[in-house]
C-alpha cells in the first residue's frame, strides 16, 4: 500500500534479519517491485491514492493524542472514506484468486494487509497512538517472514512461474487484466472528482452542529476564546458541562468575534455567561452553512525567501521597496536591504530637540530625505564621531552609521515583519534595478527574485483572460497547453489545445501556469512593467521571459509572459498620449518644431529642427503640425523639387545619411533612415539644402496620367498668380449706389434683382427683391442698370464714367485737392479737354460710350477675354489709378505709387509670361504684342487686321489683344481707321471718334516724341500708363516737365522711343529686364508707349 | 506566397472624360492606382485583367461617375512561416533588415545562429561566423517569416535564419 510505510519498514527488517532471510526477503522484494511497476504503469492512481492515505493515517494516529484538534474530524471522516477504498481494492484483490490472497497475506504483510490490521487494531484496542501499530506490526512481520522461510523454495518457483507465464502474455492482455481488476476503482474514483476533491464529502452539511458567531471585544478574542476553554474544562463533568464542540477565533480577519460551534443556540449561550469581553446576549450570528468552510479557510501567507522584496509600512521609508537578505527568528524578523534616505546634514542638535519635545520630532520625521546610497565620504564630513570604521566580510564594506548599519551603500535592518508589507509588492522595475548592481559591481538584475515576488502578487488586472495561450509549467498537469475559457479566482479553466487530453477542458490554479508566446507573435505589454502597452513582435523566448522587439523603437524588450498580450496584428499604437504618434509633426514655440521619435507613457521624445533630442510631456506640446503636408515642397542643393516620401541623401555638412523624408518644414527635412537605428529611432534633421534627392517617390516624372476626378484646365486656371480685380476707389461722398436697382451678375444669388441698402469701399448689402433676405456682396458682382439705356453696367462703368466726364463732384473733388495748378488741370481729363477725356481710361470711354476695349471689356460682363482672366488687364488699373493722381493732384508721387502698385501685376505677368499691358489689353494675355500693338499702328497701316500684321512683327505680340478687345467692334473699326494715324495710340483714341481722329491724332505725334521722357520708361511699367497719358494726351509740351521725364529719357527705352520703330524694340529691353523676363519687352514698351496707351485704354 | 485574386475597386471620373475613351481612362486609372500597391494583407502585384467595368453611376451633387470595376490580379501576401530569400538592406548590432521584394523584413540577432556574430569594427557592419558566411548590407539572404505585421497600406515582418538551410545564399 503506502510506499513510504514499505520502505520504512524494510531497513529494520534487514537489520535483525540473517541471510537466509535476506534471500527471501529479496524475493519479496523483487515481487513486490514487480507488481508496483505495472502499478505504476497501469494507473498511477494508484500512488496518488496512497501517499494522502498514509499521511491521513499518521494524521490521524497524532491527531488522536492531540485530542481536541478540530482538523481531526474532518481527517477521520477521510479516513473512513479511504477505507472504504481500501476494503474494495482487497476485496478485488481477494477475488482474483484464493492463492494470491494467501500468498500475499503471507508475503506482503506492509502491502494489504496493513489496513486489515490497522481496523482490526481499531476495532480491538482503543487504537491508542502510533508506536503501538508500529511495535505490534514489528513482530508480527517477524513472524512471518520466519514462517515464509520454511516455504521459501515455493516462492522462488512461484515467481519464475508467474514471469514466464507474463513474459508469455503479452502487453496488452496485461493491460486488459489490469483493466478489469481495477478499472472499477478507477471509474468509482473519478466519480468522486479526482484525488484532489474529496474533501468536498467533507464540507459540512446542516446535519453537522451549526456555528455562531459570538461578538466580543475587538482585540480580546484570544483571551475570550482560553477563558471558555477553562470554564469547559472546569464545568467537565458536573452537572453544568458545556455542550459546545469547539471554540475559535479568527482574529485577523474578523475582528471583534469568535465562533462558538454546537448543536443548540442555548449551549453557545451557556458557554459565553460569565466570560468577561464576550457580548453573547448583544446577538449572535449563525454562520450559514455554505460560509462554514471559509470561516476556517487558511490563508496561506507567502512564503518570504531571501531576495524577495517587501515594503515598509512606516516610519521614514514608508513604501520603499527592501529586498529580503534573511529571514530570522522563525519568520518573525527579516533583515533587509533597502536605499538609505539619510539627510547628512542634518543637525547634531536637532536630535537633542528631537528628545526635548516629541512634537519636534514629528515635524523632522515629515521630510523625506531622497532615496541615495550610503556615502562614507559625506557621513565623515558630518557626523565623522558617528560612524565606525569601515568593516570588511566577504568582500563587503560595512559602516555603522548612527546605530545603523550600511552594507556596501544599502542600509541593512533587522524589521519585524509586522512591519513589512509582503504582499502585493508590485516593485516596479526602476526600484529594482537599484538593487540590480550587486558587489562586484556587476549589473546582474536577478530576474528570478523579481519574479518570484511579483508572482505573490495578485496585480489589480487579472493576469489570464478568456482567449489567453497558455501553458501549465509545473504541478501534475506540466507541459499542458491550451486556451484560457474562464478564470475564477485563481483558477483558469483552459481548453487543451495539444497533447492528448486535447479538447478537454481542465482547471488549472495561476500557480505553475504561464502564458504561451511563439516567437512572431504580436504582443502587447499589458502592465506591472515600465514597458507598458509597448508593442511589438515576439522574438525569443526563455521559460517565463519574453523579449520582443517594439514596433516603435525597434528595441528589444524583455518582460515577464504574465505582462504579456497577445495584440492585434495591426494598428500597434499603444500610447497613452493618443493624441500624438510615432514620428508627427510638432510644434514647440514659435520657431521650433520638432518630429515624435518615441512615446511613452507619459512623455515624448522629440527631435528639433536643430537635431536636438528632448524629452517633452504631452503639455508641453503647442500643436500638432497637420500631418503629412503633402503640397510642402522644398528644393535641394541642385536645385530640383524635393517632397515628402522622397529618398534623399546629405550631401553636405552631414553624415552622408539617406533616408526618406517625413515632414519638411521650412528650411528643414525630417528624414527617416532605416540605417540609423539610435536613439533618435533612425529619424534626423537636415537642412534641404544640404540634401541631394536620391529617388523621387513614385518616379514623379512619369507620374501617372490625369487625374480623373478632376477636368484637366482646371488646373490650368490660373489661381492666385495674376493681378487682383481692380480696386475702385471710392471718392468721398454718398456711396453712388446706394438705393440702386442692382441685379447680381455672380454667385450663388446671380441674375437676382435688388437694391443696395448699404455700401462700402468694396461690398454692398444688397436687399434683394425676391427673397426677403439682405446680403452681402462685392461691388464688382454687381450690375447696374443705366438708366437712360437700360443697359448693365458694372460697378466700376457705374461709378467711373462720371468722373470721366468730370461732371461729377468726386472728380472735381480731387481737382481742387491738386491745388487747381495747371498741371493738375491738364491731367485730369476732365479739366482739360476732350484730350485728356480720351486719355484717361474713363474719359475715354466715356467718349466712346465705354467702349474701350479695355475698359469696357474689364467692366462689362467679361465680355473680353482680358476681363475674363480676371480684369486684371493693367489698362483697367490705370484707369482706376488715373483716379489717383487725380485726387492727389500731386502726379509724379501717384505715378511712382502706383507704379509701385502696378508691380504685382507684372509680376503675375512674368508667371505668365504675359506682360500685363499684354495681358490688359489684349486680354488673352498674348499680348507682349498689344504694347507692341501700340505700335501696331505699324501694322494697322498696312492693313487692317492687326492680327496679320502682327505676325510679321511678332506672332507672340500681335495685337490678338487688339481683336479680342475688338469687343468692340466699333473700337477695332475705328481702331482700323486709324491705321493712318501713324500716331500709335493717341490715333487709337481718336480713331474711337474718327471725326477727331484726324485733328487729334496729329497733336500726338508730338506724344510719340514725348513718350520718351514718359516716366513710365522709369517706373514700373504702370505709372506709365497713368501718368504718362496725361500729359501726352494734353499736351505734348507738358509731359516733358514730368519729372519721369527726364529719367526716363535717361533710360534707352526713352531714346528708343523717340528714335521709332526699332529703337523701340531695342530700348524696351532694358527695361524689361528690371522688370522682369525678357518676353515682356513689348510689355515695357508698352509702358513707354503707354502715352500711346491710352489709346488702347 | 503568390495567388491570383479576384477584386473590386471603385473609381470616380469626372464628366470631362465621359466619351469615348473612358475605358481606356478607366483602366489606365485602375492599373496605376493598384499596381504595386499593399493592402495591409497582402500586395497587388500586377493586375492581370479587368473583367468587368460596372456601368457609371453619376454621384448626386458633383457629376462624378462612379464605376466599379471587377480585375483580376496577382497578389503576393507573406506567411508566417514561408521561406523567402531576400537582399539585406541595412545592418545593425540589433539584427539586420532585408527586403523580401517590396516587404521590409528584420531579422533579430536572436534569430540568428549563435554562431553568426555581429561584427561592429568591420565596414560596412556585418554578421559573420568566420567561415565565409557574411551577411552585410547588398547580401542574399534566405529566411523564415517568423511573423507578419500589417498596417494601413504597409507590412512588415520579422524573420529567422536560425535553421537549417537559411541564411547567406
Amino acid at each position: 500500500m503506502s510506499s513510504s510505510l514499505r520502505d520504512a519498514n524494510l531497513p529494520s527488517d534487514e537489520e535483525d534479519d540473517d541471510d537466509f532471510e535476506e534471500e527471501e526477503e529479496e524475493g519479496h522484494r523483487e515481487k513486490r517491485q514487480k507488481r508496483d511497476r505495472i502499478e505504476e504503469d497501469d494507473e498511477d492512481e494508484e500512488d496518488e491514492e496512497d501517499a494522502p492515505r498514509s499521511s491521513s493515517k499518521r494524521d490521524k494516529s497524532r491527531g488522536k493524542s492531540n485530542g481536541a484538534n478540530e482538523d481531526d474530524e474532518i481527517e477521520d471522516l477521510e479516513e473512513d472514506d479511504e477505507d472504504d477504498d481500501e476494503e474494495d481494492e482487497d476485496d478485488d484483490e481477494d477475488d482474483d484468486g484464493p492463492r494470491r490472497g494467501h500468498t500475499r497475506r503471507i508475503h506482503n504483510p506492509f502491502i494489504d494487509t496493513m489496513a486489515e490490521v490497522d481496523e482490526d487494531d481499531e476495532d480491538d484496542e482503543d487504537a491508542e497512538d502510533d508506536q503501538e501499530i508500529g511495535d505490534f506490526l514489528a513482530p508480527r512481520e517477524e513472524e512471518e517472514i520466519l514462517r515464509g522461510a520454511a516455504i521459501d523454495d515455493r516462492y522462488h518457483r512461484e515467481l519464475d512461474r508467474r514471469n514466464q507465464v507474463n513474459l508469455a502474455q503479452d502487453a496488452e492482455t496485461i493491460a486488459a487484466s489490469y483493466r478489469d481488476r481495477y478499472g472499477k476503482q478507477q471509474k468509482h474514483r473519478l466519480g468522486d472528482g479526482s484525488g484532489v476533491t474529496p474533501k468536498r464529502l467533507l464540507l459540512p452539511s446542516v446535519n453537522d452542529p451549526s456555528i455562531w458567531g459570538v461578538k466580543c471585544k475587538p482585540g480580546k478574542e484570544k483571551e475570550a476564546v482560553f477563558a471558555i476553554m477553562k470554564k469547559l474544562q472546569d464545568m467537565k463533568g458536573t452537572r453544568n458541562a458545556l455542550n459546545i464542540i469547539s471554540v475559535l477565533e479568527r482574529g485577523q480577519s474578523m475582528q471583534g468575534f469568535l465562533y462558538v460551534e454546537a448543536r443548540r443556540q442555548a449551549d453557545v449561550l451557556n458557554a459565553c455567561t460569565n466570560i468577561p469581553n464576550v457580548y453573547a446576549r448583544s446577538g449572535m450570528i449563525l454562520v450559514p452553512v455554505d460560509e462554514m468552510p471559509d470561516l476556517l479557510r487558511v490563508q496561506k501567507r507567502a512564503e518570504i525567501t531571501p531576495g524577495t522584496f517587501v515594503r515598509f509600512k512606516r516610519g521614514k521609508y514608508q513604501g520603499d521597496l527592501a529586498q529580503v537578505e534573511n529571514v530570522e527568528n522563525s519568520g518573525q524578523i527579516l533583515r533587509v536591504r533597502a536605499v538609505p534616505r539619510i539627510d547628512y546634514s542634518a543637525k547634531d542638535d536637532s536630535s537633542t530637540i528631537q528628545d526635548a519635545s516629541g512634537k519636534r520630532k514629528r515635524l523632522a520625521s515629515t521630510i523625506k530625505p531622497p532615496q541615495r546610497l550610503f556615502s562614507e565620504a559625506e557621513a565623515k564630513k558630518y557626523h565623522a564621531r558617528d560612524l565606525s570604521p569601515p568593516s570588511y566580510s566577504g568582500g563587503r564594506v560595512s559602516y555603522t552609521y548612527m546605530g545603523d548599519v550600511y552594507e556596501d551603500g544599502y542600509l541593512v535592518k533587522d524589521v519585524r515583519i509586522t512591519a513589512l508589507q509582503t504582499e502585493n509588492v508590485n516593485p516596479k522595475l526602476e526600484e529594482v534595478t537599484r538593487f540590480a548592481n550587486s558587489g562586484d559591481g556587476n549589473e546582474s538584475l536577478d530576474l528570478q527574485a523579481l519574479s518570484q515576488s511579483l508572482k505573490a502578487s495578485t496585480d489589480k488586472y487579472a493576469p489570464y483572460q478568456p482567449g489567453d495561450m497558455v501553458e501549465v509549467y509545473a504541478g501534475e498537469q506540466a507541459g499542458m497547453v491550451g486556451k484560457v475559457i474562464r478564470v475564477r479566482a485563481d483558477i483558469v479553466s483552459m481548453n487543451v489545445q495539444e497533447g492528448p487530453l486535447r479538447g478537454k477542458d481542465i482547471d488549472v490554479p495561476f500557480k505553475g501556469l504561464r502564458k504561451k508566446f511563439k516567437a512572431g507573435d504580436h504582443v502587447k505589454v499589458m502592465g506591472g512593467s515600465r514597458y507598458r502597452d509597448e508593442v511589438g513582435m515576439v522574438v525569443k523566448i526563455i521559460e517565463d521571459r519574453v523579449t520582443f522587439l517594439s514596433d516603435l523603437s525597434m528595441d528589444e524588450i524583455t518582460v515577464f509572459s504574465r505582462d504579456l498580450r497577445e495584440a492585434s496584428d495591426s494598428g500597434g499604437m499603444g500610447a497613452a498620449t493618443g493624441k500624438y504618434d510615432l514620428w508627427d509633426l510638432v510644434q514647440l514655440n514659435a520657431t521650433t518644431v520638432a518630429c515624435v521619435i518615441k512615446i511613452d507613457r507619459e512623455s515624448l521624445k522629440v527631435l528639433d529642427q536643430d537635431g536636438v533630442t528632448r524629452t517633452l510631456l504631452p503639455s508641453q506640446i503647442a500643436a500638432k503640425l497637420p500631418s503629412r503636408r503633402k503640397d510642402a515642397v522644398a528644393t535641394d542643393r541642385n536645385g530640383l523639387e524635393i517632397l515628402i516620401e522622397d529618398t534623399v541623401k546629405e550631401i553636405a555638412g552631414g553624415e552622408n545619411r539617406s533616408g526618406v523624408i517625413q515632414h519638411l518644414h521650412r528650411g528643414y527635412a525630417f528624414i527617416h533612415s532605416k540605417e540609423l537605428q539610435g536613439e533618435t529611432g533612425g529619424i534626423f534633421v537636415a537642412r534641404t539644402n544640404n540634401l541631394a534627392t536620391m529617388i523621387a517617390k513614385g518616379g514623379r516624372v512619369a507620374s501617372s496620367g490625369p487625374d480623373l476626378s478632376k477636368m484637366p484646365e482646371m488646373s490650368k486656371k490660373p489661381t492666385g498668380n495674376n493681378m487682383p480685380p481692380p480696386v475702385i476707389i471710392r471718392q468721398g461722398g454718398r456711396d453712388r449706389i446706394l438705393g440702386q436697382t442692382v441685379h447680381v451678375r455672380q454667385g450663388p444669388y446671380k441674375g437676382l434683382l435688388g437694391i443696395v441698402k448699404d455700401a462700402t469701399d468694396t461690398t454692398a448689402r444688397v436687399e434683394l427683391h425676391s427673397k426677403n433676405k439682405t446680403i452681402t456682396l462685392d461691388k464688382t458682382k454687381l450690375g447696374f442698370k443705366e438708366g437712360a439705356t437700360g443697359r448693365i453696367l458694372s460697378y466700376a462703368e457705374f461709378v467711373q464714367p462720371k468722373k470721366g466726364f468730370g461732371g461729377t463732384p468726386s472728380y472735381s473733388g480731387s481737382g481742387s485737392s491738386t491745388g487747381g495748378s495747371p498741371w493738375s488741370g491738364s491731367r485730369t481729363p476732365a479739366g482739360a479737354s476732350g484730350w485728356s477725356g480720351s486719355r484717361t481710361p474713363a474719359g475715354a470711354h466715356g467718349a466712346s460710350g465705354g467702349r474701350t476695349p479695355a475698359w469696357a471689356g474689364g467692366n462689362d460682363g467679361g465680355r473680353t477675354p482680358a476681363w475674363a482672366s480676371g480684369s486684371k488687364t493693367p489698362a483697367y488699373n490705370d484707369g482706376s489709378r488715373t483716379s489717383d493722381p487725380y485726387r492727389d493732384g500731386s502726379r509724379t508721387s501717384n505715378p511712382y505709387k502706383d507704379g509701385s502698385r502696378t508691380s504685382d501685376p507684372y509680376r503675375g505677368d512674368n508667371d505668365g509670361s504675359r506682360t500685363s499691358y499684354g495681358q490688359t489689353v489684349g486680354s488673352g494675355g498674348r499680348t507682349p504684342a498689344w504694347n507692341p500693338g501700340n505700335r501696331t499702328p505699324y501694322h494697322g497701316p498696312g492693313e487692317s487686321a492687326p492680327r496679320e500684321s502682327g505676325s510679321a512683327w511678332d506672332s507672340g505680340s500681335k495685337t490678338p489683344a487688339r481683336s479680342l478687345t475688338s469687343i468692340n467692334d466699333q473700337w477695332n473699326d475705328s481702331y482700323n481707321n486709324n491705321s493712318s494715324t501713324t500716331a500709335r495710340t493717341p490715333a487709337a483714341y481718336n480713331a474711337t471718334s474718327p471725326e477727331f481722329s484726324g485733328g487729334y491724332s496729329a497733336a500726338t505725334p508730338g506724344a510719340s516724341g514725348l513718350s520718351a521722357p514718359t516716366p513710365g520708361g522709369l517706373n514700373a511699367p504702370t505709372p506709365a500708363p497713368v501718368s504718362a497719358p496725361t500729359p501726352r494726351a494734353n499736351v505734348g509740351p507738358w509731359d516733358a516737365p514730368t519729372p519721369g521725364g527726364p529719367v526716363s529719357a535717361a533710360t534707352p527705352g526713352a531714346s528708343g522711343g523717340g528714335g521709332g520703330r526699332g529703337g523701340y524694340y531695342d530700348a524696351p529691353t532694358p527695361q524689361t529686364g528690371g522688370y522682369s523676363t525678357a518676353k515682356t519687352p513689348g510689355a515695357t514698351w508698352g509702358n513707354d508707349d503707354d502715352d500711346d496707351a491710352p489709346g488702347y485704354n | 506566397m503568390f495567388f491570383l485574386y479576384d477584386l473590386e475597386r471603385t473609381i470616380t471620373l469626372h464628366p470631362f472624360y465621359f466619351g469615348p475613351h473612358m475605358r481606356e481612362y478607366l483602366i489606365h486609372k485602375l492599373l496605376t492606382d493598384v499596381e504595386g500597391t499593399c493592402t495591409g494583407r497582402y500586395y497587388i502585384i500586377c493586375v492581370l485583367d479587368a473583367y468587368n467595368i460596372s456601368m457609371g453611376k453619376i454621384l448626386p451633387g458633383s457629376g462624378l461617375a462612379e464605376f466599379t470595376i471587377s480585375y483580376r490580379a496577382v497578389v503576393w501576401r507573406p506567411f508566417k512561416g514561408e521561406t523567402v530569400d531576400g537582399v539585406v538592406t541595412a545592418v545593425s548590432k540589433l539584427g539586420f533588415f532585408a527586403n523580401v521584394g517590396p516587404l521590409p523584413v528584420f531579422v533579430s540577432t536572436h534569430l540568428i545562429p549563435a554562431d553568426v556574430k555581429f561584427d561592429p569594427t568591420s565596414n560596412p557592419p556585418q554578421f559573420s561566423d568566420n567561415e565565409g558566411q557574411v551577411i552585410e548590407k547588398g547580401a542574399h539572404v534566405r529566411l523564415k517569416l517568423v511573423g507578419t505585421r500589417s498596417d494601413v497600406g504597409k507590412m512588415s515582418a520579422i524573420g529567422s535564419i536560425k535553421e537549417d538551410y537559411l541564411g547567406c545564399l
